[in-house]
C-alpha cells in the first residue's frame, strides 16, 4: 500500500513538473536570440577606433558611433523587459550593425587623418623652420619694425611649442600650434619681403655707382672703396680689381639713405676720402673721413627741407668715416663705417686723401640675395 | 501532508534554483560607475588616456554581458560580479596613478616655471648693458620682442597651471624654456663680442 501511495506521488508529480519544465523549454527555443554576437562586434569595432584616437582625429564619426552603440544598448535593455516572447531585437542588431560600421569607418579615417597629418605637420614644421632660418639670415641686420618682430618671436615659439606637441604625437595640439604659427611667420616675411623689395628699387642707381667706381679705379691704376651696407662688406678694389673683403658694422639705423644728423643712417653715394686720421687723432683707432654731405646730398637735404618732409630745426650731418673698433657683431655706429682693427690697418695704409668710396645698399640684386 | 509538505519544498527548490544569482547586480554596476567616475575627476582621461579607455572599454563589456544575461530565462549575473569588482580595481588603480603623473607634471611645469623666471630675470637685466647709444637696434628689437613674447607665454602657462591644467601649462613653458635658454646665450654673446662685463 505504502509503494502505491508513493508511486501515486511520482507520477502526480511527474504530470505536473513536466508540462512545466516541456513550456519553459518551449519558451527557451522560440524565445529570439539576443543580439550578444552583434552588440560584441560593435563594442569591440567602437574600441578599437577610441584606441586609434578617432575621437579625435574623427571625432564625429566616433560620436556617432558611440551613440547608436548606446542605442543599441538601451533598446536591447528595454526589449528585455517585454515578455520573453515579445522580443524583437532587430532594432538592436540594426543600431549595433550601423555603429561597428560607423566606428571601423571612424578607425579607418582616424588613421588616415592621423598619417596625413603626421606628414603635414611634419612639412610644415620643416618648411617653417626653414623660413626662419633663411628670415635670421636675409633680415638679421633689417630694422624690421618692432611689431613686426613681435608677431616673428611669437610665430617662432608657436612652432617651437607645435614641435613639442608633435614629438609627443599630439598631432591635432601641433596642427593647430602650426596653423597660427605658418600666419604669424609667413605674413612677416610677406611684410619684411616687401620693404626689402621697396629699398631695392634703388639698385639700377648703385649698380651704376659700382660700375662706375671699378671702371674709374682701373683706368686711373688707383685704389678704390666699394661698401656694401647689406651684405656688410667693405671691398677693395686696386686698379680695377677686388682685392680685399672686410666685415663692416653700420649705423642702427643703416637702410636707406642718411636725410639728417642724428638718423644713425649710413649715407649712400659717391664719395672721396678727405682726411686721415691717425691712432692719436681719432677715439676709433684709426678714421678715414669721407666728404659726407657732398653736393647732391646737400641738394637733396635742401629739396627735403623745402617740400617741407623734414622737421623745420632739421640739420644735415656730417662726419662720416671708416672707422676702427668694429668686430662686435653688431651695428653700432652712428652712420659711419667700422672694421675691426687689424683689417683698418690695413685699409688706412691703402688709401689716401682723394680715395674714392662708394657706399651702395647692395652689390647684387635681391633675386640673388634671396636665392 | 508529509507528501504536501515534501511537494511544496520541491517546488521552493526550483525556484530558488531558478532564481539564484538571477538579480541584476545593481549595486556593483553603480560601484563600477562611481569608480570610473573617479578617475575621470582625477583626470585620468588626460594624464593616462590608454589606461583610462581601457578602464572604460572593460565596464562596457561587462554591461554587455548583463544586458545579455538579462535577456536569459535563466540570469547568471556570477561572472559579471566579479568582473564588475575587477572594473572597480582598474579604474581605481588608474585614478591613483593619474594623481601620481598629475603631480610629476605639475612639479615638472612648476619647476621650469621658476626656472624661466630666473633665465628671463637675469636676461632682463642685461638687456640695458648692451652697448647704450651705439647698440644695434635691429637686434636689440629682436631681442626684446622675443623676451616680451617669452614673458606673455609664461604668463599663459602660469595661467593654465594656475587652473590646473598642468599638461598643458607643461608643454607651453618647454617652449618658452628653450627660447628663454637661447636669448640669455644670445646677450651674453652680444656682450661679450662688445666687450662688456657682465
Amino acid at each position: 500500500m505504502g509503494i502505491k501511495r508513493k508511486w501515486k506521488y511520482f507520477v502526480w508529480t511527474g504530470v505536473i513538473l513536466l508540462p512545466a519544465a516541456s513550456v519553459i523549454l518551449l519558451l527557451v527555443y522560440l524565445s529570439p536570440k539576443p543580439p550578444v554576437s552583434e552588440v560584441e562586434a560593435a563594442r569591440l569595432s567602437l574600441s578599437m577606433a577610441g584606441s586609434g584616437e578617432a575621437a579625435t582625429y574623427s571625432r564625429r564619426l566616433f560620436n556617432e558611433a558611440s551613440a547608436l552603440y548606446d542605442s543599441a544598448m538601451i533598446n536591447w535593455q528595454d526589449e528585455n523587459k517585454r515578455f520573453i516572447l515579445l522580443r524583437d531585437f532587430s532594432r538592436v542588431k540594426k543600431f549595433a550593425a550601423e555603429s561597428q560600421q560607423k566606428a571601423l569607418e571612424a578607425l579607418e579615417n582616424s588613421k588616415t587623418s592621423t598619417s596625413n597629418l603626421e606628414v603635414n605637420i611634419k612639412e610644415k614644421i620643416d618648411s617653417l623652420n626653414n623660413l626662419t632660418v633663411y628670415f635670421d639670415r636675409i633680415f638679421k641686420f633689417y630694422p624690421l619694425p618692432p611689431e613686426i618682430w613681435s608677431r616673428i618671436s611669437k610665430g617662432k615659439l608657436l612652432l617651437r611649442e607645435s614641435e613639442i606637441a608633435y614629438s609627443k604625437g599630439q598631432y591635432f595640439q601641433a596642427n593647430r600650434k602650426i596653423i597660427d604659427s605658418e600666419y604669424l611667420l609667413t605674413a612677416s616675411y610677406e611684410k619684411a619681403s616687401q620693404d626689402l623689395k621697396n629699398y631695392f628699387e634703388s639698385y639700377s642707381q648703385w649698380k651704376k655707382w659700382v660700375d662706375k667706381t671699378i671702371r674709374e679705379s682701373r683706368q686711373k691704376q688707383n685704389c678704390s672703396i666699394i661698401i656694401d651696407k647689406f651684405s656688410r662688406k667693405c671691398f677693395i678694389y686696386v686698379n680695377g680689381t677686388r682685392k680685399y673683403e672686410y666685415n663692416v658694422e653700420l649705423g642702427s639705423n643703416w637702410v636707406g639713405h642718411k636725410r639728417v644728423r642724428g638718423d644713425k643712417a649710413t649715407p649712400e653715394g659717391m664719395y672721396c676720402i678727405t682726411k686721415k686720421f691717425g691712432s692719436n687723432k681719432t677715439k676709433y683707432y684709426k678714421a678715414l673721413l669721407i666728404d659726407y654731405p657732398n653736393a647732391s646730398d646737400k641738394a637733396e637735404f635742401s629739396r627735403e627741407m623745402a617740400q617741407g618732409t623734414l622737421p623745420k630745426n632739421a640739420k644735415i650731418g656730417g662726419m662720416i668715416e671708416i672707422h676702427g673698433n668694429g668686430g662686435k657683431g653688431i651695428d653700432w655706429t652712428e652712420g659711419c663705417v667700422a672694421l675691426s682693427d687689424s683689417e683698418m690697418d690695413i685699409v688706412f695704409r691703402l688709401v689716401k686723401e682723394g680715395t674714392p668710396v662708394t657706399i651702395v645698399g647692395s652689390t647684387v640684386q635681391l633675386n640673388q640675395l634671396l636665392d | 501532508m508529509k507528501n504536501k509538505i515534501f511537494m511544496g519544498l520541491a517546488a521552493f527548490a526550483m525556484v530558488a534554483v531558478l532564481s539564484s544569482c538571477g538579480k541584476k547586480p545593481q549595486a556593483e554596476i553603480d560601484a563600477a560607475n562611481s569608480a570610473i567616475e573617479a578617475a575621470k575627476t582625477a583626470e585620468a582621461n588626460v594624464y593616462l588616456p590608454m589606461e583610462f579607455t581601457a578602464a572604460q572599454d572593460s565596464l562596457n563589456a561587462v554591461m554587455s554581458e548583463i544586458t545579455a544575461q538579462e535577456s536569459k530565462l535563466f540570469k547568471k549575473f556570477g561572472s559579471a560580479k566579479e568582473k564588475l569588482a575587477s572594473v572597480v580595481t582598474m579604474a581605481n588603480q588608474v585614478a591613483a596613478d593619474a594623481v601620481t603623473k598629475k603631480e610629476e607634471v605639475k612639479g615638472e611645469a612648476a619647476n621650469l616655471l621658476t626656472g624661466i623666471k630666473t633665465v628671463t630675470e637675469e636676461t632682463s637685466k642685461l638687456i640695458p648693458k648692451l652697448p647704450r647709444g651705439k647698440e644695434g637696434a635691429a637686434v636689440i628689437e629682436q631681442i626684446k620682442a622675443d623676451v616680451s613674447a617669452v614673458d606673455a607665454s609664461v604668463v599663459e602657462a602660469q595661467g593654465l597651471y594656475d587652473n590646473g591644467s598642468y599638461m598643458d601649462s607643461l608643454n607651453k613653458i618647454k617652449a618658452a624654456k628653450d627660447k628663454a635658454d637661447s636669448l640669455n646665450a644670445e646677450v651674453k654673446e652680444a656682450l661679450t663680442k662688445a666687450r662688456i662685463k657682465f
